[in-house]
Parts: C-alpha cells; sequence; structure tokens
C-alpha cells in the first residue's frame, strides 16, 4: 500500500513505515514489501518507543458490554497483540478469543478507508470529510424531532454525547446490545423490584446451577465468569463446586458441568420452582419472607416438573437437595440459551431459588448493575417508527441491526423509507451497505473513548497508535465519531451549537474532570491503569409483591415444525467475528468445526431420519428456512436442533460475505415480551440430498481408553489418591496399555537411561522450562489458541485445508467424549494439547539435518531455516504438535493490512518447514535479556507464555521446573499430576493434573 | 557331447552367442520407438508435475496431517525394493553358482540400477524444499552443520548412494568383455565408439586373472549390501515409534519383500524382452521357473511376515498396535490392506503349480499382480499407520491427489526410458558370461 | 595400439590344442605368452599357472578405509558440534555402525575396479596382436619372440593344431 509512505515526515508517520517495513520484513519473500520502495530509520528517537522494545498502552475492551480491561501491546508503532489488564476488576488479566481477535477487525483489509455517500446514480462513492460533515449538519438541522440513534457503543461518554447530541435534535438513541438479558433484567424487577442486571460471584460457591445459561460463551461477563468458576472448581483444597446444567444443548457452559441434565426446551422453569419448592419444604434456613412463597410453589412438584421439563423427579429432588446442601451456592439462567417466551417466569424462578438458598447478597449481587441495553422492545418500536416514517435522519452506530436482527423484523426494508441514513460503521455491512452516508468511526484502539461496563468501573479507551487509515492520496481516512458530531455540531449550529469542545478527547477529558476531579494527574493515572476502579455498591434486595405472580406456563413457540431450535454464540459472538481468521478457523469449542455452519442433530433422530454428518438439512419455519449441513453428536435433545450464531452475512467484507446461513432468519418478529426469543421457534427439519465434507479438526471423537484426558472423581482427591492409585485401583485407564509392572519395569529403565545421556548435565546447569495444565480448570473455551495464534504469527489456512487436516493451530483444544451411548451420561474432555517438549523428543532423532533438536533449557527447538521438511518428526510425535506449511500459507494469510499485526520477534515461517510450539522462546528470551540488562536473575512468574496469560481460567501454568519454588514446579508436584502417552518414556515438559468429577454416588 | 538333459546349460555355440546377441542390437523397430517415446511422454508427465509442486507448493499432493508421508515414499520404497532383485541374481546366485542365471542377470543387473536411479529421485520430490536437499549430505560448510547420523533418513543417504555406486559398477564391469565382443563384431563409426567404452578389453589371460577374481569380490561385497539396503530402508520406519512401524521384523520383512516385488518386476521386463529381441531360445521356460521358485519362497515369507504382524499385535496386548492393524484390514482404507496381502500373500502360492511356474502367460498376469501388491504394501504400511496413531482427535485419512499419480507415472516413464535405450545399446544377455558355461570345441571328444 | 612388439600370433577353434600349445611354449621356456578368449577358461588358466590375481588386496585396504572412514566421520562430525537429540548420546556407535558398513562396501567395491583397472590395464604387456575373432569363438595365442625365431615358434604352433598362425613382420 504506497499510501501508507509518508508525504510529509513526522515522527509518528516514521513508526508508521517502519511498522509496515517491519511487517513486510517479516513477510518473508515479497509479500507486502513490494510497493515499499526503501526502509526508513529512525533519525530521531521517540521518546516514547524503545526499537525492538513492545510499549504496553491500557485500554478497554469494547466487543462485548462486559468491558474487560485490555493491555495493548504495541511495537514500533503498531497494536500486535491484545492482552487482560490485569488491574482491571471485571477480566484480571484475562481475555477471551472474542476479546483477542479485535485486531484482525482493527487491521482488516475490508475496512472502509473514508467516508461514502451514494452518488446520483445511487451508488456508495467515496467523498471527503467536510462533505461528509456538511451533508450530515445539514440532513441533521432539517429533520430536528425525526432524528434517530441507534447506538450499540457501551455505556461511557461517548453514549452520554451520542444521547444528548440526539436529544438537542428532538432525536432518541435506541442502546442495542444483541445479547441484551432483557429476560433476567425483567424478572430481578418482577421479584426483587430492581430493574437491573445482577453481578455474580461464581467463585464463592460451592454449588453452581445453570438453567441454560452460558456464562462460559454469551453471558454477562464471560471471562469474569469463567475465572469464577474455575476458582469455584479448583480441587487443591480438596473441596470444589459440583455444576449441574439443566439445558436442550450441550453448549461449552454445559459441556463443563459434571451433570447435564438434557431438558426439554420450556421446561426448565418448572424445574427450579420445584427445586425452590424441595427446598423451602425440607430445609430451615430460608429468609423468612421467602415462607410466604409456600403457596405459590406448593403446586410445582418434582413429578410436574418432571412431566415439563423430561427429566426423573428423583434427579430434581437430588438436584434440590445438593444445591441447599451447599451453601453458598448460585443458580443462574437467562440468555439465549434458554430465551424462548418463558424466559421472564424462568428468571423469575431462579430468582426465588436463589433467594430461597440464600444466596442473593452472597453469589448474586445487585448495586453493580452491569451494562445493558434498552432492549429488542426499543428496537421493535424504532422499526415501527420507522415504518410510519417517523424517522427521517437515522444514525446507526457500533450496531449491525440489518444482520442481528430476524429478517422477519424488515428492519432493512423499513430502514429504505427513512429519507436519509447514517453509518460510523468500518466496514460495508447489511446496515451500512443500506445507508446513504457512511462516515467510518476509528476502530476502537485507535481513539478515544471510555466504559462504564458497571458502577464502580470506569474504564479509559485511548488511541494505541496512528489510525490505521489516515487521509492518504486517494481516500480520506477514518474519524472518530465523536469528533464528527461534533464537528457537525459546531457546522449545524443551531439546538447543536452547545456542543462547543473542539475535539472529543477535550470532552472526554472534561466529563473525567467532573466525574474524577484530581485534574491532569488523575487523567494520567486513570490512563495508565486503564480507569478508575472503585468497589461497586451493593443493594441487599427483599422480595416485592411480584415476586408472588412467580409460576411456569409452558411457553408457547412458534412454528409447528417437529422440532425446538436453538441457536446460541458460538466463537463469533453475535456475528461481529465472523469476518476475523483467527475466529473462523478456531474451531467451535464442541462440535471442533471451523468455517462454516452446521445442524446439530441428537444421533437416535438422526438414525430415525437416516442423516449422516455432512448430509445438507433444510430447516423451515414460518419466517424462513436455512440450510446447513448435520452435525450428529449426543449432545443435544432429541427434540431440538441447533445452529450456530454470526455466520450468514450478505455484506460483511473479505472472509464474512456469504459464508454459513443465519439462524436468525427462522426466527419470527413476534415481540416475545420485550426480548428475542431466540429458543422461541419450532422448525420442520427436511433432508436435501447433498453433502459437503464438515470442516472439523476432530479425527476421532473417543479416547478408546487410552488415558490422554484423565479424570477422577473428588472422592478420590479427597481421599488424597494420585492418579495413578486410583485408576489401578479402577483398573481401567491407563493400566490398562501398560500393567503396573511394566509401569515399574519402564521407569527403571527409564532412569537408567538417563544416566547415560547428557540430558543430566544438561539439567543441572540450566533452567528447565515446563508448563502443568489443570484440567479441572480448563474449560475449552480456546483463548488460548488465539492468543497463540497472534503471539506466534500463526497462518489461517482456510476452509479446504481445514478439510485437508491442515490447520496450523500450534495450541488445539483436543476434545473428548465419554460415555453418551446405552444410557451413560455425555461427558466431555477437553485437554489443551501442544508441543510437549519431551525430554527424550522422538522427533529430534530422527531429523537428519538436526532442525529439531533439544535445547539446554529443554526446550524441543526447531529452527526453521535448517529444516528441509523431511516430515519425519511429524511421523514420529506421538502427540501430533507438529505443522507443516504445504504452501506458502504466510503469503495467504496475511494480506495488507492484516500483516501490521505480525510479531516482529516471530518469523512467519516459510513454505515446506516444519513449525510447532515453541512455549514461546521469544519471550523466555526478552525476559531474560531484560534480567541480564538489570543483571539479575529471572524472577518467577515476571513472564509466562501467551497462552498461560490468556487463559480465563488459569489452567495453563509455565515456568522453571528446575526452580523447585516456582508455581510450576509446586503444582506439578500435585496428586492429580500426569503425562500424556507416559509409557512411551518421552519425558514431556508438560504436567496435565487430571480433571476432577462430581458425579453423585446416587 | 552327451545328450544329458543340462537345462541350465545354453545349447549354442560361441558364434552363434555372439550372433544372437549382437544382433538386438540392430536398428530398433517402429515398436521399440513407440515404446520409447510413450515411457519419455510419461516422464514428462511426472517432470510437468514435479515443477507445478517446485512452484506451488507441496500441499498440491494428497498430504493430510497425521499423514505426513504418503505416495512418493511409497514409491521410493517401491522402487529401491525392485532393484533388489537383480543383485540377488546377479551377485548373490553368482556366489551360489547358480549357472541358470547367466542369461537373465544383465537384464536384472540394468533393472537394479534403473530402478535404483529411480528411487534416488524420490526424497528430492518428497522434501519439503527440494531446493535444499543437499543439506542431507555431510559436505563441509561454512555454517558447520552436519548431518545428524542417528537419523534413519541419513542412513538412507548412504545406503542408497552406496547401492547406487556398487550396482552401477557391477554392471559396468560385467559389460567391458561384452561391449569389446559387440565392438568386434559391428563394424563402421559403431564399432569405434562400442571401443571407447571397451577400454581396450581384448580377454587377454591377464585380464581374465584379474576380472574374475574382482568380480568374484564384487559379489562378495554385493550380497551383503543388497541384504542392508532394504533393511536400512525398513528401518526409515522401524525405528520410528509409530505403532505398525514399530516392528523387529521389518528388516528381513522388507528384504524378502523387496526381492518378491524384483522379481515380480524382472517377469514383467523379461517376457515381453525376449519375445522382442528373439531371445525366446536363450532365456527359456527352464529360467522363469527358477525365478518362479525364489518368488514363491519370497512370497511364502511376505505371507508369513503378514500373518506375524497381526499375531504380535494381538499377542502384544499393546492397544495401539492392535487399533492400527484392526483399522488396517477393517477401517476407511480396507481395500488398500486387503488387495496387499491377496496380491503378495495369497497370489505367490498359485506358483506350487509347476504348470503355472512354466506357463510364461500366467507368469506374467502373475506378476502384474505382485507389482500391484507390493506397491499397495507399501503404501498400506505408510498411510494406514500414520492415520491412526497415538492421539485420536488427531487420526486422519489422506487421499492421493493427481499430483501424485503425476509423480508416480512419471517414476515409470524414467524407469522405462532408461531401460529401454539401455537394451537397444548394449547386450541384454551377458555374452561372455554365457560362453563361460560353454565349453570350447576339442579335437578328441571331451574327457 | 601404440607400438607393437615382433612376435607369433597364433588362432585356435580347440581348447586342447590351445592347451597343448602353452604348456609345449612353457616347456620351451617362451615367457609372456598372452592367451586371448571370449570367456575365462580353468584349463588355459592351469596351462599357464598363473597365481593368484592380488586384486584382493585393494578390496582389502579399501574395505578398511572405508570402515574406518566412516567411523572416523560420524564420530567428528558429532562432536565438531554436540547437539543433544532425544536424550541419547552425543556420539555413539550402534547408529554409526550403519553409516561404517556402508562405506566399508562402497570404498571396497571401488578399490576392487580400480584393481582391475590397475592390474590389467595400466600393468598390461603392451603391444601384442590381436584378432577380432578372439572376442567370439576363437583362442589366440601372442607368442613375442625375435624375428629369426618366427619359424620355429609358427611351426610348433601348427604342429600342437593351430588354425592359422602368422607374424607381423613388423
Amino acid at each position: 500500500m504506497a499510501e501508507e509512505v509518508p508525504n510529509t515526515i513526522d515522527r509518528r508517520k516514521f513508526l508508521t513505515v517502519l511498522g509496515v517495513t517491519g511487517g513486510g520484513a517479516a513477510m518473508l519473500s515479497g509479500c507486502s514489501t513490494d510497493r515499499i520502495q526503501k526502509l526508513v530509520p529512525y533519525l530521531v528517537q521517540s521518546e516514547d518507543q524503545v526499537p525492538g522494545l513492545p510499549t504496553i498502552y491500557a485500554s478497554t475492551c469494547t466487543e462485548c458490554a462486559a468491558g474487560c480491561g485490555l493491555h495493548v501491546r504495541t511495537r514500533e508503532g503498531r497494536a500486535i497483540k491484545l492482552e487482560g489488564n490485569p488491574d482491571h476488576p471485571v477480566n484480571k488479566g484475562k481475555l477471551c478469543s472474542l476479546g483477542q481477535s479485535a485486531l484482525q477487525s482493527l487491521y482488516h483489509p475490508s475496512r472502509l478507508k473514508g467516508p461514502m455517500a451514494r452518488n446520483p446514480a445511487g451508488a456508495l462513492a467515496p467523498v471527503t470529510w467536510d462533505v461528509a460533515i456538511a451533508t450530515l449538519a445539514e440532513k441533521a438541522a432539517q429533520a430536528t424531532g425525526k432524528v434517530a440513534v441507534v447506538s450499540g457503543s457501551p455505556r461511557g461518554t461517548f453514549s452520554t454525547l451520542l444521547s444528548d447530541w440526539a436529544a438537542a435534535l428532538g432525536g432518541r438513541v435506541v442502546r442495542y446490545q444483541p445479547f441484551d438479558h432483557e429476560a433476567v433484567r425483567a424478572a430481578n424487577l418482577q421479584v426483587f423490584g430492581m430493574d437491573q442486571l445482577p453481578t455474580h460471584d461464581f467463585s464463592a460457591a460451592r454449588h453452581i446451577v445453570s438453567f441454560g445459561a452460558d456464562f462460559l460463551e454469551s453471558w454477562l461477563a464471560p471471562v469474569e465468569n469463567q475465572r469464577g468458576f474455575a476458582e469455584a472448581r479448583d480441587p487443591s483444597s480438596g473441596e470444589a463446586a459440583k455444576f449441574v446444567a439443566f439445558a436442550p444443548r450441550l453448549s461449552l457452559t454445559a459441556m463443563n458441568a459434571d451433570e447435564w441434565h438434557i431438558t426439554r426446551p420450556g421446561g426448565e422453569a418448572a424445574v427450579a420452582l420445584a427445586m425452590a419448592n424441595v427446598i423451602l419444604g425440607e430445609r430451615s434456613g430460608a429468609p423468612a419472607d421467602a415462607n410466604g412463597l409456600r403457596g405459590v410453589l406448593a403446586k410445582y412438584t418434582v413429578e410436574m416438573a418432571s412431566q415439563a421439563s423430561g427429566i426423573g423427579p428423583e434427579e430434581i429432588r437430588r438436584a434440590a437437595r445438593e444445591f441447599a446442601s451447599a451453601s453458598p451456592s448460585l443458580a443462574v439462567a437467562g440468555g439465549i440459551g434458554s430465551q424462548h417466551r418463558g424466559a421472564i417466569e424462568l428468571c423469575a424462578a431462579v430468582n426465588l431459588l436463589n433467594y430461597i438458598a440464600g444466596n442473593v447478597g452472597k453469589t448474586v449481587n445487585f448495586g453493580a448493575d452491569p451494562d445493558h441495553g434498552d432492549g429488542y422492545g426499543a428496537m421493535l418500536q424504532l422499526v415501527q417508527a420507522m415504518e410510519q416514517g417517523q424517522v427521517a435522519v437515522l444514525l446507526v452506530h457500533e450496531a449491525n441491526p440489518g444482520f442481528s436482527l430476524p429478517q422477519s423484523v424488515g428492519f432493512l426494508d423499513h430502514l429504505k423509507k427513512v429519507p436519509f441514513k447514517v453509518s460510523t460503521s468500518l466496514y460495508l455491512d447489511e446496515t451500512s451497505s443500506a445507508c446513504d452516508l457512511i462516515i467510518p468511526n476509528h476502530h476502537a484502539l485507535e481513539r478515544w473513548d471510555d466504559s462504564r461496563p458497571r458502577a464502580g468501573i470506569h474504564g479509559m479507551l485511548q488511541p494505541v497508535m496512528e489510525p490505521v487509515f489516515r487521509p492518504g492520496p486517494d481516500h480520506a481516512g477514518t474519524m472518530a465519531t465523536g469528533d464528527v458530531l461534533l464537528k457537525v455540531s459546531q457546522k449545524a449550529g443551531g439546538p447543536l451549537a452547545r456542543f462547543t469542545a473542539p475535539t472529543f478527547e477535550d470532552y472526554l477529558k472534561a466529563s473525567f474532570a467532573t466525574a474524577h476531579g484530581g485534574g491532569d494527574p488523575a487523567w494520567r493515572a486513570a490512563l495508565q491503569k486503564g480507569g478508575v476502579f472503585d468497589p461497586a455498591p451493593t443493594a441487599a434486595p427483599r422480595l416485592a409483591a411480584g415476586a408472588g405472580q412467580a409460576g411456569f406456563t409452558p411457553p408457547e413457540f412458534d412454528g409447528t415444525g417437529d422440532f425446538f431450535f436453538a441457536t446460541f454464540a458460538s466463537v463469533y459472538h453475535d456475528g461481529r467475528g465472523a469476518n476475523r481468521p483467527w475466529l473462523l478457523e478456531l474451531p467451535d469449542p464442541v462440535t471442533k468445526i471451523t468455517w462454516h455452519s452446521w445442524v446439530e442433530i441428537h444421533p437416535e433422530t438422526a438414525r430415525a431420519m437416516n442423516v449422516k454428518e455432512g448430509e445438507i438439512l433444510r430447516l423451515t419455519s414460518p419466517a424462513g428456512s436455512i440450510e446447513a449441513p448435520a452435525y450428529v453428536h449426543a449432545g443435544i435433545h432429541p427434540n431440538t436442533v441447533a445452529v450456530p450464531l454470526g455466520l450468514g452475512h450478505t455484506e460483511y467484507g473479505e472472509w464474512g460475505s456469504g459464508r454459513g446461513v443465519n439462524p436468525l432468519n427462522l426466527l419470527s418478529a413476534r415481540d416475545g415480551q420485550g426480548f428475542l426469543p431466540y429458543l422461541g421457534t419450532k422448525v420442520a427439519v427436511a433432508k436435501t440430498g447433498n453433502w459437503i465434507k464438515v470442516a472439523k479438526t476432530e479425527g476421532n471423537p473417543r479416547q478408546l481408553g487410552r488415558g490422554i484426558a484423565n479424570a477422577m472423581p473428588i472422592g478420590a482427591v479427597k481421599q488424597g489418591l494420585t492418579l495413578e492409585q486410583f485408576e489401578r485401583g479402577e483398573g481401567h485407564g491407563e493400566p490398562e496399555i501398560n500393567p503396573p509392572r511394566e509401569v515399574e519395569a519402564l521407569k527403571g529403565f527409564r532412569d537408567s537411561q538417563q544416566q547415560q545421556t547428557k540430558h543430566g548435565e544438561y539439567a543441572r546447569e540450566h533452567p528447565q522450562w515446563g508448563m502443568t495444565i489443570d484440567l479441572a480448570r480448563c474449560t475449552g473455551c480456546s483463548a488460548c489458541v488465539v492468543a497463540c495464534y497472534s503471539e506466534n504469527n500463526i497462518p489461517w489456512v482456510g476452509e479446504d485445508e481445514v478439510r485437508r487436516g491442515r490447520e496450523m493451530s500450534w495450541m488445539r483444544i483436543e476434545r473428548y467424549w465419554e460415555g453418551g451411548d446405552n444410557g451413560q451420561p455425555l461427558e466431555g474432555r477437553v485437554i489443551p494439547m501442544l508441543c510437549q517438549h519431551c525430554g527424550n523428543a522422538p522427533c529430534e532423532t530422527v531429523c537428519p539435518v538436526y532442525a529439531a533438536y533439544h535445547t539446554a533449557d529443554g526446550l524441543n527447538g526447531q529452527v526453521y531455516n535448517r529444516c528441509v521438511g523431511t516430515r519425519y518428526c511429524s511421523n514420529n510425535c506421538p502427540y501430533k504438535v507438529r505443522y507443516f506449511n504445504w504452501f506458502a500459507y504466510g503469503k495467504k494469510a496475511f494480506p495488507q493490512p492484516l500483516n501490521f499485526q505480525l510479531n516482529p520477534d516471530v518469523v512467519v515461517r516459510a513454505r515446506g518447514v516444519m513449525e510447532k510450539c515453541t512455549f514461546c522462546i521469544q519471550r523466555i528470551r526478552g525476559a531474560q535479556n531484560q534480567a541480564r540488562l538489570q543483571d539479575r536473575t529471572l524472577v518467577d512468574g515476571e513472564f509466562t507464555s501467551a497462552c498461560a496469560q490468556a487463559c480465563p481460567s488459569d489452567a495453563i501454568i509455565f515456568g522453571n521446573r528446575a526452580d523447585p519454588g516456582s508455581r510450576v514446579s509446586q503444582s506439578a508436584e500435585d496428586k492429580r499430576g500426569y503425562h500424556v502417552l507416559e509409557e512411551l518414556n518421552t519425558r514431556p515438559a508438560i504436567t496435565y493434573l487430571a480433571k476432577v468429577l462430581h458425579r453423585s454416588e446416587a | 557331447m552327451a545328450a544329458v538333459a543340462q537345462p541350465h546349460l545354453p545349447t549354442q555355440t560361441h558364434a552363434e552367442v555372439t550372433r544372437d546377441v549382437v544382433g538386438t542390437l540392430g536398428a530398433p523397430s517402429k515398436g521399440y520407438l513407440l515404446l520409447l517415446a510413450g515411457a519419455i511422454t510419461f516422464f514428462l508427465i511426472g517432470v510437468t508435475t514435479f515443477v507445478i509442486e517446485l512452484r506451488v507448493g507441496l500441499g498440491i499432493a494428497g498430504y493430510n496431517p497425521p499423514v505426513m508421508w504418503l505416495v512418493y515414499i511409497t514409491n521410493f520404497v517401491f522402487w529401491v525394493g525392485i532393484g533388489h532383485a537383480g543383485t540377488l541374481i546377479s551377485a548373490i546366485l553368482y556366489l551360489f553358482r547358480s549357472p541358470w542365471r547367466t542369461v537373465v542377470y544383465r537384464a536384472t543387473e540394468a533393472m537394479t540400477v534403473f530402478a535404483v536411479m529411480t528411487a534416488g529421485l524420490f526424497p528430492i520430490v518428497h522434501i519439503g524444499r527440494q531446493w535444499f536437499f543437499y543439506w542431507l549430505l555431510p559436505y563441509p560448510n561454512q555454517r558447520f552443520l552436519w548431518p545428524n547420523f542417528k537419523s534413519p533418513l541419513i542412513w538412507d543417504v548412504f545406503a542408497i548412494g552406496t547401492y547406487l555406486t556398487v550396482s552401477t559398477t557391477f554392471l559396468v564391469v560385467g559389460l567391458v568383455p561384452d561391449i569389446a565382443a559387440v565392438r568386434d563384431k559391428v563394424g563402421g563409426w559403431r564399432s569405434k565408439v562400442y571401443s571407447m567404452f571397451a577400454i581396450g578389453w581384448k580377454g587377454t589371460d591377464n585380464q581374465w586373472r584379474h576380472y574374475s577374481r574382482a568380480y568374484l569380490y564384487l559379489a562378495a561385497l554385493a550380497t551383503p549390501l543388497v541384504l542392508s539396503v532394504h533393511s536400512v530402508v525398513s528401518w526409515d520406519f522401524a525405528m520410528s515409534i509409530v505403532p505398525g512401524w514399530h516392528g523387529t521384523i521389518f528388516a528381513p520383512y522388507f528384504v524378502a519383500g523387496a526381492i518378491y516385488s524384483g522379481i515380480g518386476m524382472v517377469f514383467t521386463l523379461l517376457i515381453p524382452l525376449r519375445k522382442a529381441l528373439k531371445l525366446e531360445h536363450m532365456i527359456t521356460e527352464y529360467h522363469f521357473e527358477q525365478l518362479a521358485k525364489l518368488t514363491l519362497l519370497t512370497g511364502s515369507i511376505l505371507f508369513y511376515a503378514y500373518a506375524m504382524e497381526y499375531f504380535v499385535a494381538w499377542y502384544s496386548g499393546n492397544t495401539f498396535e492392535q487399533t492400527t492393524f484392526f483399522r488396517r484390514a477393517f477401517g476407511p482404507q480396507w481395500w488398500a490392506g486387503w488387495s496387499m496381502i491377496i496380491c503378495n500373500a495369497f497370489v505367490s502360492q498359485l506358483l506350487w503349480f509347476r504348470k503355472i511356474r512354466r506357463n510364461v502367460t500366467a507368469l506374467f498376469i502373475i506378476s502384474i499382480f505382485i507389482n500391484i501388491g507390493m506397491w499397495f504394501e507399501r503404501y498400506v504400511i505408510i498411510a494406514s499407520s500414520l492415520s491412526n496413531d497415538f492421539l485420536p482427535y488427531a487420526w486422519g485419512q489422506a487421499n492421493p491427489t493427481w499430483a501424485d499419480w503425476g509423480i508416480l507415472i512419471g517414476s515409470f516413464g524414467w524407469f522405462g526410458m532408461w531401460f529401454l535405450m539401455f537394451a537397444r545399446t548394449f547386450p541384454i544377455v551377458a555374452i561372455q558370461e554365457v560362453k563361460e558355461l560353454i565349453p570350447y570345441p576339442r579335437r578328441k571328444g571331451g574327457h | 595400439m601404440a607400438k607393437t612388439v615382433p612376435g607369433v600370433l597364433a588362432t585356435f577353434r580347440h581348447v586342447d590344442a590351445a592347451v597343448d600349445a602353452i604348456r609345449s611354449l612353457r616347456r620351451q621356456g617362451s615367457k609372456d605368452l598372452t592367451v586371448y578368449t571370449a570367456a575365462p577358461n580353468h584349463e588355459i588358466e592351469l596351462a599357464l599357472g598363473h597365481k593368484v590375481s592380488p586384486v584382493r588386496l585393494f578390496t582389502l585396504l579399501g574395505g578398511i578405509t572405508g570402515c574406518t572412514a566412516g567411523l572416523a566421520m560420524t564420530f567428528w562430525m558429532s562432536l565438531d558440534w554436540p547437539l543433544l537429540v532425544g536424550g541419547k548420546p552425543i556420539a555413539t556407535v550402534p547408529p554409526y555402525v550403519v553409516i561404517m558398513f556402508e562405506l566399508t562396501v562402497l570404498c571396497g567395491s571401488l578399490m576392487t575396479v580400480t584393481g582391475i583397472v590397475v592390474l590389467s590395464a595400466l600393468l598390461r604387456k603392451k603391444g601384442a596382436a590381436y584378432d577380432p575373432r578372439y572376442t567370439d569363438d576363437r583362442i589366440g595365442i601372442f607368442v613375442p619372440c625375435r624375428p629369426e625365431e618366427f619359424g620355429t615358434v609358427e611351426s610348433m604352433l601348427m604342429k600342437a593344431g593351430a588354425e592359422e598362425v602368422r607374424h607381423d613382420a613388423d
């Protein structure tokens, strides 16, 4: 991109060029450097940039409403990695896959490079900012009283400006969040008289029950939930919370449950009420005012609930008793996993359950009121207004209702009725491409802003780099919408005249000053820390009158098909992630499918309909029909089919457009009491006879008794058994392959062999890098995978290459099914699989050119330059964690400007070489160099691998095994510790800690 | 001469032998040229495929991790194996003093050289960065990097290199006296050319004295070599920990298989060749029967080896081995597994019948089965073992693509091209060795 | 042929005749006969009473050289830049045996060939007369002698049963 080369020279542009060329240089042979004529060196050393060392800026994630804190790692003026802000109370230094993938939306090649307006021919054509601003000012002034705004931006100063701005024009703002938890709020209003969302302290819970709430994926603050969940589940204390899920579909959340009760959609509320009834009947100690509910609950017997949900009465009773016996416990409900027309009743019932069990105020806290939008109802009203021509100017900001509202709502149709539509979208998406003026916003990493995800948390956003698209010869560049609004105001004058701040930065500073005072130091401190974090206010709710109205009526479903239709947020959230290759190639945590949509269908149903995996099924509802390949597995209610949300964009730029299907096309427009009933439809399923190969990364879903992802019951943990002792006792699992006798013999042989090798000497002189992965904490969320991609410049390979098993994911989450057939409960086990950095690595011996060799500090080195590509190492790797560059993937995967994201510390591997996990050797060496410069030894935990850093449940610990005091050495001593395929005597540097099961003895 | 039936002894006189063999070197027939053209076309197909692979990447072949080796390595082992029959016949049978080898040995030795030449190409075609193949050689370089002699692949480099050199030497040494004979028979420019190759051979007592001695030692060296080469090739697999590869039986199993496949190829080449070159009276049913017996022997060894593999997999109680072999027979690629067992283990058993052993047509058909079966044996060992090893999640099935077939076709073209050109240029039957069996006439009867 | 030596060239059809001729010639004490045959022939070898060819010394030398070269190369190259792979010793005999063996065979056979060339080409008696039929079906004997002896030698060869006898009167 020649336009990236500056005409006039200033410091930041130097950085830009350095970034470009640096990125280009990493691309090896001529991918992106072709048009860069020469490298421009630093002439004047910039004050805040040390070439070769990262500069980290604190910011806030705007990918979902949770508002996690970010640390943006920049190199030479380019953001190269997103990490969690350890100081931030919500995510405490962790970050999910969606949040990390924001980089690919920042550098996406399909981003709009400047404002566009409809020309007389009716086509969108580039215009200058002056024109754009003038047009908007003119239209806005004319349309006073008939201005409407749809905004997806978080609660914060910009939203305030926006609503004031709209108000000044006599218009209104609809704050729109796709997953808005309206039902949860409505239920809280009904039961506690509080129209707000609660915060949940999973870590304090000693027993967790979820009624279709996918709290690890899309429900409120997933990263925070997951961290708390992992802490609650950590068995190191001997105690760990049991997790029971009532849901029609095995979501990632339900896959982490100890007991997943396959619930008929709509029946959840009955179960919750019955549990509350049992507890109230059997236990004392419920809050006094709860006794008033006895009458209300009396008719909800376990038998009745069993009728409604299809779950055995005894199981419900047992669930209730376990829930009550462990206090505090936590029950959660709502979210798209249970959002049928009975969702409010469900959430209300769960509120009662929590209240009766005395969890409110302990694990369910009110007062912080997490950020939320105005809800689906408000959107429907807006659409109605548009339909009736009451909207003359519509501004759509950080939202894509054209995609995230069901087609049947007709947003795009009624949009046509709006005379002047403006979008601030970064891309040509379904909505913006239907607008008359597009004023592309800066990406969240390029602009000033703040975010108040909940009371007490004020997160700051700051530009971490020059905008990717600045004004250039053939385009006008992007501009922060805040600045646009202010410029428009100054131009239009009139009611807008009162917005006098020259830039949004000033506006933000002013509002910050009024909020916190403290002047410039406070401002700087906030920026450095990532925000101002105060303890959240708390409120102690009591039952409101509405609590009495709690009850259960079987919800009605739209459509007459035989199958309930469920949709769920896979890795693309509401669809905003659907044009980011990292997410597209990231296997769905449950099905391990990439790049395309699928229909989940139960094996029995499939057998009855004679459907095989990959067969294209047509789902038809009154609202429409979609076609997608079948994925047959037991993780779904036999009468339910499920399709992931987020794909099926008609307009979303490269990689996004025309990929997969949009399940929302099946949902009817009818207002489900103010929320979108994602689970509220019944569909007919028909075979089309067509067939495709499902692009999944999984070979065989069963462990075949090979003891790969091991687990032991909490009972055994309490007895202090080691995994080996437990398995011998049980007489299945690993010993089946290696009877204890052989294990002993092997140990003897191993040690005697080690004596002869130089390995021992190596070990004494140097650190030995090692890792432990706690399967009791790991949920399979795959945040580590994306972290690995972004840290190590791993190229994505695309749908067809994935079909041929050629994905390059150094870190993969293997998911194995246990049971699920002949009456056995289905259990999903996940195990992150990456290079084990074996002490006796089979891959090293067979490499003819020493490209694979063992480093002094215990790493399994891979010298890309030396590799000739015999691929013998991969054949001989029992863990199959070596990945080969069949083509020049690196050239295809990072088109300009996506290559700006490349980590300059890591080379992009050439065609024909083998690559694999390096334990982030660039981080190891970087830290060692720092320590050497400061003339000190490395401190345990001063750095860690990218995967460990990202892991929201802190399941991965990386460090020096040679230091007995290090966290990794400590945790490796855990009784649950084992090595995968230990019998091969590869001596892995990675110790896995067995998963812990909380099966009921009943 | 006493008319005792001595089928292994030629019936012609010295003069006839020279005449007949030199006769094969006449102007090429149309059919021959057609064949040659075909071979060259095949070769060009292979070249084209390889060029595309060089430009685009190895991905055009049907690799599907974890199956990181597929058709290329299959071809490599296949062609190396072909070579072994030649050396067996020319060297080992020479030491065993079995005279029937003499008429066929030249053809088989030539086959060996060209087969190994073909095989030698595959490691280069197969690796990811073909332009760096020389890094596998221990050459002095400014990086002071040497190859890893613990890697079976480096053993391979040495084994194949040695094998190619030694078998070529063996062929050339054997050729010199024959070329001299041709030199003295044909006239004009050809005589000049041949005399260049004959490097002044006259067949003096002194030359013969050293020659026959040296020949003996060459044979003595080639004998352990031929056994070692395919053992080393088998260790490419056996030295790894892949279930289905990691077996002590591999070396003998591979050697037997190699000879078996080699003789198969000998049938496939010689049966048409002797017809084309009108050598039926020299290369007779008797010789084919002897070869057929060898086939039967090695085929039965294979039978045993297959049986043992499955037995050990079951008996070891090692789930990895068991799964591998179960899926080899009943997995997604069962057809490959069974065609290997049928073509090799079962078809070879037909040779218990003397009628079939002496029926040239039958032998030809059987030889085709052998070629196919032995190619599949290597394919099965490689593809099906790799497709399901330790971690089930990482399993995957590979399917060869046009690129794989293109290279395979090319290898046949390359081999055929050389062999055809050789058969027209040099005596395809060893003149002097045949003559060695024919006593010079005597004035007064035999004694 | 560079310069020819004077001598008598006899051509035989029958092997026993040739053998007789050789015997009587040797009895007469004529040295360095050259006998041409199309293939090695034991009777003639016996009659000539040659010692065993020294070519085996070449083979032995080559073999030993190859083996030591293999040992030296593998060990030196491993230790020159010691890299640890698979927890195995840096330099160790078992895997290197293969290399040593292959080099033994390689050098052994190459030296053997050198042996033939050296012994039978470089050290051969120059200038003996020759006839193309000898590579076909005739046996030739060349007796180097002074022109005045031609007569006696020729008559003796004829007596022994030569088909034809000729001498190149330089």
